[in-house]
């Protein structure tokens, strides 16, 4: 797998600490406009997703890409995580990617 | 003292302006105190004299009470409230059942002078000393309870005239007049007045009137009346001119014996303040006037076994079935329905072969009845649960009778709920009844019984405010009526308050409640505590975490005990006499496709089929040994060999049919057609490939075997379910949590010890040792990380320079103090040469470090 450019699990509130780094995290889709998406994060924050437009309406996206402000993610890869995702779990593992097992990570 | 007697009462209570402590709660003293056994009953009674201070009345206390009694606490001389009582006025003669009383003093000497109680006693005509019989007043000391006064003599005091108790046998116990007599005698000699003849007192006795007894020592066997007052002159209570008329009958049936008598020696009776005896000691012998008086309606609180006449207004609150016994007797019918009653007291009655012919069709359960004269016996606690000491028998003079309009003083249902939690630390098998929200049910299923019928039972989960569920099993009946309602009921989203009366707690993996054959199940009940719970579970309930005093019953009774592989060989599972049921979280990594099922025998045993293997007859046809018989038709059974594979290890596995068919996705005939018949060779290892590295949750059960000198432990797949990420990510989560909060407090967790532990100490080698806790979350790819990761660090050791590092693990975002490496698998050898100096703690691994890169 390609590595050369690690990216950090974020959600809403962990994103202000990567701007301009790669980020990727998972949103749930709220609503989506021409070049963008809006969504909720695990924790309830709104993120913009910036980039091509999404091909199919799904529920839960992860979005891999640079971040660019503390809510807004320029995309470059879209991964459809389908309907059946469970927030909490992701969110929890965001918290703990950044924290206590940070090491484990970038 | 005196003063505190309460004055008058007693002449209240004969007078019937007294009839029960609701119009006065007197204080009075016992002057007489008998213990009478009545044969029919083989129970202890006693009987005692209740005064004044200016008269007596008799008074039964109710077995309940028998044990202040023997204490001593109650003696000739103790003064009692009466706090619970009854007057009854049966044949003339008042007396007192007492239920309840309580103690004002335990001695006291005897307040005032108290007139004997009925008349009929014989007063302690041989007793007295003629001067002291004459001249003193009668001291009544002793008034002699009504009933047979066998024994109770001795406990007349020395210094009291003990009138004679002359043992009338009201209440039928007719042995013994004869028996009376002698006793009397002992008495006698026991008594003040040795010099009479004891043989004199019972036809004192049988005097209905007082002075009755003097006149027919002197031969005459006139009516009472006179003699009354005549006694009255000694000071015998004069207070029973009723109890003449009734006595006069039995005057004269006892003026033969008397007057044989009379011949002792009259001296000791001159002047005995005799008592009128109680006309019952003759009701066997001469005729006796029976009360006819017009039912009144009592309560269930007052029934009582001395009592046969009575009627009560209650309403049958459940019927149960009508069971066919078979005794020494002969065969039998048996019915029994609880009733209860306007106070809200329960009572069951229960009813044998005719009886139960006479009443079955016509007690329905809800109606209100007026039920008259039926026998009270002790409860059969065993099988009575309702709080009530008694339970009635109907005989063929019992009757009952439809009350046509509804008593809406009577409730429908009494009920003692408890709380779910309070059922937790309740003894197993005791009856209880409780109330919650049903917050899950399942449909029926049939379990075989030992002796072989089946039955059908419902599961269901209840809930309530204590914030605690319990499992609630419905046995028969229930399940298809009560259950089918409330499964449509929880299935369309409203969950229902259910109330069970007369639950049993079972302890079966944590506490249960059964219903049994008396139980009843009232789905939605109209009472004040289903409002309440209502009410709670809109508001909070929903969703209020409920701890489950009930673990689950997976059909094999075992707890989800969450394990990892290797805890299997380190905990020694199965090695002690029972198996050991287990959880895991595991990859079939390899699957053996030889001999993936077997033929079984289809014969269906009860619910299940016998499934024992069956042997080729040569000519197509297939024997099983158990069942001896030959089917053409064979069942194919899975019986698949795996191998389990966790983060900790490998084992091996086998799965039978139920979750071989899980794993496998298609029935085993199929497959076995598939490989062998059909000789589809790529279909088949396409499925076999399928079925191979998923994960499941499997249930195993570990058990030792013996083959031949040789013992394995092996491994048995009851249950295997996909598994479900979001939830096992949770159960994770609060695993983590769980350890971290407990690195808080050093204590070793069972988890901890357990899990990881057992980790470091089968794998040497850093491969399987290292913790994926956080890994697995993530979804990355397990077992090739560890290696990796454990090869890593062996090159990456030791801190990096300029950065605050935690000695421990060598992260950079806290100290050696709070360092989570505690928390997750230590790679124990390794790290205590690395970094030297980690505390001693059992987990004390570091987490190297990693580059998500090297991956």
């Amino acid at each position: 797998m390609d590595t050369s450019s690690p990216s950090a699990f974020v959600n809403g509130s962990l994103m202000r600490r990567y701007i301009g780094q790669k980020v990727r995290t998972v949103v749930q889709v709220i609503g989506s406009d021409v070049g963008s998406v809006v969504g909720k994060s695990t924790d309830d924050l709104q993120i913009f997703v910036k980039g091509s437009p999404p091909t199919t309406p799904t529920t839960y996206l992860e979005v891999i890409g640079i971040a660019e402000s503390e809510n807004s993610i320029r995309a470059e890869v879209k991964t459809n995580f389908g309907n059946n995702f469970d927030p909490l779990n992701y969110n929890e593992l965001c918290k703990l990617a950044n924290g206590e097992f940070k090491h484990f990570f970038i | 003292m005196a003063a505190s007697l309460t004055a008058g009462a007693i002449a209240k209570m004969l007078n019937e302006k007294v009839k029960s402590e609701k119009e006065m709660m007197p204080i009075l003293q016992v002057t007489e105190l008998k213990m009478v056994q009545r044969a029919r009953q083989n129970q202890e009674t006693y009987k005692l004299s209740l005064s004044d201070g200016i008269q007596s009345q008799d008074g039964i206390l109710n077995a309940n009470l028998n044990l202040l009694v023997k204490q001593g606490k109650i003696q000739v001389g103790s003064v009692l409230r009466l706090s619970r009582f009854v007057c009854n006025n049966v044949q003339s003669r008042t007396f007192a059942i007492i239920m309840e009383l309580e103690i004002i003093a335990e001695q006291c000497n005897i307040i005032g002078n108290p007139l004997p109680a009925n008349p009929g006693k014989p007063r302690s005509s041989g007793q007295a000393s003629t001067d002291q019989t004459q001249q003193q007043q009668q001291q009544p000391g002793v008034v002699s309870v009504n009933t047979q006064s066998i024994g109770g003599f001795e406990q007349q005091q020395q210094g009291r005239r003990s009138e004679l108790s002359n043992g009338t046998v009201r209440y039928g116990v007719s042995n013994s007049i004869q028996h009376q007599v002698g006793e009397r005698r002992a008495f006698d000699t026991g008594s003040e007045f040795p010099g009479t003849k004891p043989s004199v007192r019972p036809f004192v006795s049988s005097n209905a009137g007082y002075g009755s007894s003097v006149q027919e020592r002197h031969g005459l066997t006139n009516s009472p009346q006179p003699q009354v007052g005549e006694k009255r002159a000694f000071g015998t209570a004069s207070g029973f001119p009723e109890t003449s008329p009734p006595v006069r009958p039995f005057a004269t049936g006892c003026g033969s014996a008397r007057q044989e008598q009379t011949r002792a020696p009259p001296r000791a009776y001159s002047r005995p303040p005799v008592q009128p005896q109680p006309p019952s000691m003759y009701a066997n012998m001469g005729p006796v006037a029976r009360n006819e008086a017009p039912l009144s309606i009592s309560s269930i609180a007052a029934l009582n076994p001395y009592q046969g006449r009575w009627t009560i207004k209650v309403r049958v609150t459940s019927k149960g079935e009508l069971r066919r016994f078979n005794s020494t007797r002969g065969e039998g019918k048996v019915f029994s329905f609880d009733l209860v009653d306007a106070a809200g007291d329960e009572i069951r009655v229960t009813c044998f072969n005719d009886v139960v012919d006479k009443f079955f069709d016509m007690i329905v359960a809800g109606n209100v009845y007026l039920i008259t004269k039926g026998n009270l016996k002790p409860a059969r606690k065993e099988y009575n649960h309702l709080p009530n000491d008694y339970e009635i028998h109907l005989d063929n003079a019992s009757t009952i009778q439809q009350c046509y309009e509804d008593d809406a003083a009577i409730p429908r249902n009494q009920f003692h709920f408890r709380e779910i939690c309070a059922i937790e630390s309740m003894e197993s098998n005791s009856i209880t009844d409780v109330i919650g929200i049903v917050s899950s049910i399942s449909p029926t299923g049939s379990i075989m019984r030992k002796n072989g019928t089946e039955a059908q039972k419902r599961a269901l989960q209840l809930k309530d405010m204590s914030g605690r569920s319990v499992e609630v099993t419905m046995w028969g009946n229930f399940c298809n009526a009560e259950g089918q309602r409330l499964q449509s009921l929880c299935d369309s989203g409203v969950f229902p308050v259910l109330a069970v009366k007369a639950g049993r707690i079972s302890e079966f993996n944590g506490k249960q409640v059964s219903t049994i054959g008396s139980s009843q199940l009232v789905v939605e009940p109209d009472l004040p505590e289903a409002r309440e719970l209502r009410a709670w579970y809109e508001r909070e309930g929903r969703n209020a975490p409920c701890i489950s005093i009930s673990r689950e019953f997976t059909g094999a009774g075992r707890q989800e005990v969450r394990k990892v592989i290797t805890q299997i060989k380190d905990e020694n599972l199965g090695t002690s006499e029972k198996p050991d049921w287990i959880t895991v979280s595991a990859t079939i990594s390899f699957m053996k496709v030889e001999n993936f099922c077997y033929t079984a025998c289809p014969n269906m045993n009860g619910d299940r089929p016998c499934s024992k293997k069956v042997t080729n007859n040569g000519d197509g046809t297939w024997r099983c040994e158990k069942c001896d018989k030959c089917f053409d038709e064979c069942d194919y059974r899975y019986i698949l060999q795996l191998q389990l594979q966790d983060h900790t290890g490998v084992t091996w596995a086998t799965a039978f049919q139920e979750p071989g068919e899980v794993i496998m996705g298609i029935p085993a005939k199929e497959l076995y057609y598939m490989k062998n018949e059909d000789r589809d060779e790529e279909k088949f290892e396409d499925i076999v490939r399928k079925a191979a590295f998923t994960k499941y949750i499997f249930k195993l059960k570990i058990k030792e075997e013996t083959f031949s000198d040789e013992s394995r432990v092996k491994a048995t797949v009851v249950k295997a379910e996909r598994l479900d990420y979001s939830s096992d990510t949770r159960s994770l989560l609060e695993a983590m949590n769980k350890l971290r909060t407990e690195d808080a407090n050093p204590e070793s967790s069972n988890f901890r010890s357990g899990a990881f532990n057992s980790g470091i100490g089968t794998s040497g080698t850093r491969e399987t040792s290292s913790v994926d806790v956080p890994r697995r979350e993530f979804g990355l790819p397990a077992a090739n990380q560890v290696n990796q990761f454990g090869n890593q660090h062996n090159s990456d050791s030791g801190p990096l320079g300029g950065v605050t590092l935690c000695d421990a693990c060598g992260s950079n975002n806290h100290v050696f103090a709070n360092c989570p490496s505690f928390l997750s698998e230590p790679q124990g050898q390794h790290v205590n040469s690395a970094y030297g100096n980690t505390p001693g703690r059992n987990a004390g691994g570091g987490m190297p470090r990693q580059h998500v890169g090297s991956y």
